[in-house]
């Protein structure tokens, strides 16, 4: 057993440890293909609940399927999973950021369980956040098998989002940049190979097992000149329409948070309100891809009203939905929403010009759907990719990016953050590496503390003192009391200068009367954010740190910047 | 010395019989305990290798109005300066991250199962994932406060094991306690163990400090067990011999802590003590 | 060449913790040697490269610390010799028939010498009181071997411009090649010279023995 052991180690060690790219894209695809997998699998439960539900759909009582299901969900997240409750991609940063990527294995899972009783009962959410969610952490959970290092897991992590998206959509190139442009916030070329092939992987599991070639068929469009122009026009109309699903979502998650209903009672209330604009407007109801397929083949059957209803409607549904303790992404209610708009958009323009040859309404829900993901997540190139692979042409690109650029820039000048930052940024853990926060973040107050210093006892006398004084190079001298070792004060040569100068004083005075007792002190459990904001606020150059009462050491500016400039190199090293 | 304990306040009679141990046990180590009082069910702990979700048990949340100053009257009774630690950072809104930064972390037998499980010796899961990725000692504390008036390690020559003789013979210079090593040969003999605390430089350490060696042969593990003082903190090494061989033949820590109520001092795979 | 942790963040200038940390995040080329990480120099130095990080890898000899030979006073006085009835009867003749008679310091030098001491003089008195001068020179004597302090009693008091007015017969010249050494000659005598009991011992016209006794044993009493 040994024997195998050593021998499993060494091979291990020779192989890996020779170029960890390689082991890195090896694990990455097996990353990929898992995701793949578990994409795959909530995609088909769902299309199979939501048929057998289908016929039932006309009855009454219909309504309180999602409330049923968001009720369901939210039990089995808390009670059964007991996983705390938070959205998922902001959780998958958050690790990122702070600990390397280290996700819960029960994230795997957990969150498929539970936005599958969400969406297959109807809720108004969609299924890519909980996928990510899970290839995330099978990402992670790959890399604590193997033992690798934090560099290593971020990019397992990576792989596994990539592989997710990509299933999904069957969009490898999305996968990939929404991995790279939201999750891990840093191009770096080690990180881009693995997790492309990963994305690869993701796609080639979703095409073996569901063999369409694209998730939403349609013709080829026609854009001309026109179009482009009005690409101006429906850019600023998904700008707002993207600002306004934002702030929705956040403001009915705040008021769920504040009403008195326990977390089930929330769950069915929102559920049944779901239920209900889905008895008169089933648009609303669960991901909608039938619907936006039917938008972009140009067979969508709302007319010009019933269609700028169904946004708000959508809108609405979807606060409900996740707001009030349902579980899923807002990925597909965004195509939707964005189809929606941009089909509303394109009947108003044919209404108002009729003679203008534009493109068919299909185009424009396509333009919509960027415009919206561009907005909400105010992530540009992934709406572009999406919307590209998805459609399977590039004949839209050039309104593509016109649409999504303009979108994307009027919400971040509303509303400075996405969606899924917004509560990062909030609660100060947005970090992006090579960022200050980041670095003030990662710096441990114990890794700057000077601790040579020689103390004095509060009973020495001035003299003795300054003899020591003209053998030392410190600027202050921790008072400490005989026998305890308990701080009790600071001297600084500065403020002593008056009395080191007068010989008369050499025998008058015990140390503890001239101390500074009022120094302000840090302790370790301080992060170096707030010792910094108090060396600011209390104009000091250095600040001892004292921990129950012990004396431990001093931090001082000047060691700050070195430390600070040595982390900033090394944390946005070349590797 | 500045070492830290974290303890986990349970606001109910049985919790306040642990947490009278954990003072009990820094004051005669010279450490200071830091008390978390739980808001919420849950925590995550980071390691360097591996988050681990903490599913702390009702009883945990009971009271919480009358937590602090509960703990603050037990911590006046044992004359030591309250601290308490509140969490900075949350992956989710009801699930703080627990800094890993401490020199050692108190546990009840089981974080998460009722008193009456814990009565009879039963350790949790998720104590036993935070001791396989700890770098510090796990205490684990009697059902009822008992103070220890000796210190035992258990030798059984694996690097764990090491560990743990390193961490006793640092609690012995600190408390000023008498230590005894006791060591069950499996398959070898006296010298054996001896060379090994030789090559790792420790046998001064250990014939200074050290009371009794006793050494005693595979069957007699129970009698082993008996033996050693009822009053005396049993420090040992867990999981030294790979994951396969645990699950299918169960690991000494188990079988120790299912029969003898003394406190233990738990050093996991990834602990390093320095003397 | 294979280095430890501890090696390594002494070389880069930050704590163990933080190279652990970066061990962690994956940020250093590094191997595992059981359970203890070790650094290859050679790989150590390509990063460095990589990243523009000033990295020298070479063992520093720690300088030794500059040993401050402190002479003792009794030891400078035995240098520089002590001489008696010195004529002369202004500050400047004075000071040129001290130094002819000092025998420690080449005869090359003794022009310019004299003169710098002048210089010294028309600056300010080195004229302590109660008697006593310390003549010296502002720059240090490089090509003096050690340090030595020349005591000359004159044979009648001189009008030095003192401190106290009162006019000088003894004569303490410090000659140093070092100006640390200089300083701390200085402040020993001052320490000296500051006892009432030696500066009228002084007066007493003592041979060169017994000046150097009583000399040793103040040097004694004093704390530095």
């Amino acid at each position: 057993m040994p024997a195998i052991k050593n021998w499993y180690k060494t091979v291990y060690q020779r192989l890996f440890h020779l170029d960890d790219r390689l082991l890195l894209i090896i694990a990455g695809s097996i990353a990929g293909i898992c995701s793949g997998l578990a994409a795959v699998v909530l995609r088909l439960s769902l299309e199979s609940v939501l048929e057998w539900l289908h016929p039932f759909r006309h009855y009454g009582w219909a309504f309180i399927f999602p409330a049923v299901g968001a009720l369901l969900s939210s039990f089995y997240l808390e009670k059964i999973a007991r996983e705390g409750a938070g959205h998922g991609v902001p959780e998958v940063i958050y690790s990122v950021s702070r600990y390397g990527g280290l996700l819960r294995f029960r994230s795997s899972y957990s969150r498929l369980i539970s936005s599958f009783l969400t969406i297959g009962s109807g809720g108004s959410a969609g299924p890519e956040a909980p996928v990510v969610m899970s290839g995330s952490a099978i990402g992670s959970s790959i890399a604590k098998f193997l033992s690798l290092n934090d560099r290593q897991r971020i990019t397992l992590v990576g792989c596994g989002t990539a592989g997710a998206i990509a299933s999904i959509f069957n969009a490898p190139i999305a996968g990939l940049v929404f991995s790279i442009e939201v999750i891990l916030g840093e191009w770096k070329f080690v990180n881009i190979i693995p997790i492309a092939i990963a994305a690869v992987a993701g796609a080639q599991v979703s095409q073996a097992i569901i063999p369409e070639r694209v998730l939403f068929f349609h013709q080829p469009f026609q854009v001309g000149f026109p179009d482009v122009l009005a690409c101006l026009c429906l850019a600023v109309v998904t700008a707002m329409i993207s600002v306004l699903f934002t702030k929705v979502l956040r403001q009915t998650g705040k008021i769920a948070k504040k009403s008195a209903f326990p977390l089930w009672g929330r769950a069915f209330i929102g559920g049944c309100t779901v239920g209900i604009i889905g008895m008169f407007m089933p648009v609303v109801l669960a991901e909608g891809y039938s619907f936006i397929q039917s938008m972009i083949s140009g067979t969508f059957s709302m007319g010009l009203f019933l269609a700028f209803v169904a946004v708000f409607a959508k809108i609405f549904a979807t606060a409900m939905t996740l707001g009030w303790g349902g579980s899923g992404g807002i990925f597909a209610p965004c195509l939707l929403i964005g189809s929606l708009t941009g089909i509303v958009f394109h009947k108003m323009l044919f209404a108002l010009f009729p003679t203008v040859g534009c493109a068919s309404e299909g185009a424009y829900a396509l333009l919509g759907m960027t415009g919206i993901i561009s907005g909400v997540m105010q992530a540009p190139l992934t709406g572009i990719f999406l919307i590209v692979e998805i459609t399977g042409g590039y004949e839209t690109i050039l309104p593509l990016i016109v649409v999504s650029s303009i979108s994307s820039t009027m919400s971040h000048y509303i509303e400075p953050a996405s969606f899924y930052f917004k509560e990062l940024i909030e609660r100060g853990q947005f970090l992006r590496p090579g960022t200050d926060a980041r670095i003030l973040s990662d710096l441990n107050i114990r890794e700057l503390i000077e601790t040579e210093f020689v103390t004095v006892s509060e009973n020495m006398v001035f003299r003795k003192f300054i003899e020591l004084l003209k053998t030392s190079g410190q600027n202050f001298f921790p008072v400490i009391e005989d026998g305890s070792d308990e701080y009790k004060g600071m001297i600084q040569i500065s403020g002593i200068r008056r009395y080191a100068l007068d010989p008369g004083m050499y025998d008058m005075i015990f140390l503890n009367q001239i101390m500074d007792t009022e120094v302000i002190t840090a302790s370790l459990e301080n992060d170096l954010q707030e010792v910094l904001d108090m060396m600011d606020i209390n104009n000091m150059d250095s600040i001892p740190i004292v921990e129950n009462d012990q004396f431990i050491g001093m931090i001082s500016k000047t060691r700050v910047l070195d430390l600070y400039r040595r982390e900033l190199i090394v944390q946005t090293s070349v590797h | 010395m500045n070492y830290k304990l974290l303890h986990i306040f349970r606001n109910t009679p049985f919790g306040r019989e642990t947490f009278l141990q954990s003072l009990y046990f820094c004051k005669t180590i010279n450490a200071f305990p830091v008390v978390y009082i739980p808001k919420s069910d849950k925590f995550l702990m980071y390691f360097s290798n591996d988050a681990v979700q903490v599913d702390l048990d009702h009883s945990y949340l009971t009271s919480p109005d009358t937590a602090q100053s509960h703990a603050e009257a037990l911590f006046n009774e044992m004359d030591i300066k309250p601290m308490f630690y509140a969490p900075k950072n949350f992956t989710a809104s009801s699930l703080p991250d627990i800094s890993t930064n401490f020199d050692y972390l108190c546990c009840p037998r089981s974080v998460s199962d009722l008193s009456s499980k814990i009565g009879l010796g039963h350790i949790g899961p998720k104590v036993r994932r935070i001791i396989k990725h700890a770098t510090f000692p796990i205490l684990i504390t009697s059902p009822v406060y008992k103070p220890w008036e000796s210190i035992s390690v258990f030798f059984g020559g694996s690097k764990n094991a090491v560990t743990a003789l390193r961490l006793g013979l640092k609690t012995a210079m600190s408390s000023g306690l008498p230590l005894d090593i006791y060591t069950l040969m499996e398959k070898k003999d006296e010298t054996f163990y001896r060379e090994l605390v030789k090559n790792e430089g420790l046998t001064e350490p250990v014939s200074q400090l050290s009371r009794q060696w006793y050494f005693y042969k595979k069957p007699d593990f129970n009698t082993m067990l008996y033996e050693v003082p009822h009053n005396s903190l049993i420090v040992l090494g867990a999981y030294g011999h790979g994951i396969i061989r645990d699950i299918l033949l169960g690991s000494k820590m188990e079988q120790i802590q299912s029969t003898v109520t003394n406190n233990l001092l738990i050093t996991g795979p990834h602990c390093s003590i320095s003397l | 060449m294979e280095l430890s942790v501890f090696d390594l963040s002494k070389h880069l200038g930050v704590a163990p913790n933080t190279i652990e940390r970066w061990i962690r995040q994956g940020k250093l080329p590094v191997s595992k040697k059981g359970t203890n990480y070790r650094f290859q120099s050679n790989e150590l130095s390509k990063w460095a490269l990589r990243n523009n990080i000033n990295l020298d890898l070479t063992d520093k000899e720690t300088p030794e610390k500059i040993q401050e030979s402190n002479i003792a006073l009794s030891d400078a006085v035995q240098n520089g010799g002590v001489y008696c009835n010195i004529k002369g009867n202004d500050v400047n003749s004075v000071l040129k028939a001290c130094l002819e008679k000092i025998s420690e310091i080449p005869d090359d030098f003794k022009a310019d010498l004299l003169e710098r001491l002048i210089e010294r003089e028309k600056a300010l008195s080195t004229g302590i009181g109660k008697g006593i001068a310390i003549p010296h020179p502002r720059e240090q004597l490089s090509y003096l071997k050690h340090p030595m302090i020349s005591v000359c009693f004159l044979d009648q008091p001189v009008d030095y411009k003192a401190l106290d007015n009162q006019p000088v017969s003894v004569l303490f010249f410090i000659f140093c090649p070092v100006l640390k050494l200089h300083l701390h000659l200085l402040s020993v005598l001052s320490f000296c010279l500051r006892d009432s009991r030696f500066t009228g011992f002084l007066k007493s016209n003592p041979d060169p023995i017994a000046l150097i006794e009583k000399i040793k044993i103040l040097q004694k009493a004093n704390p530095i």
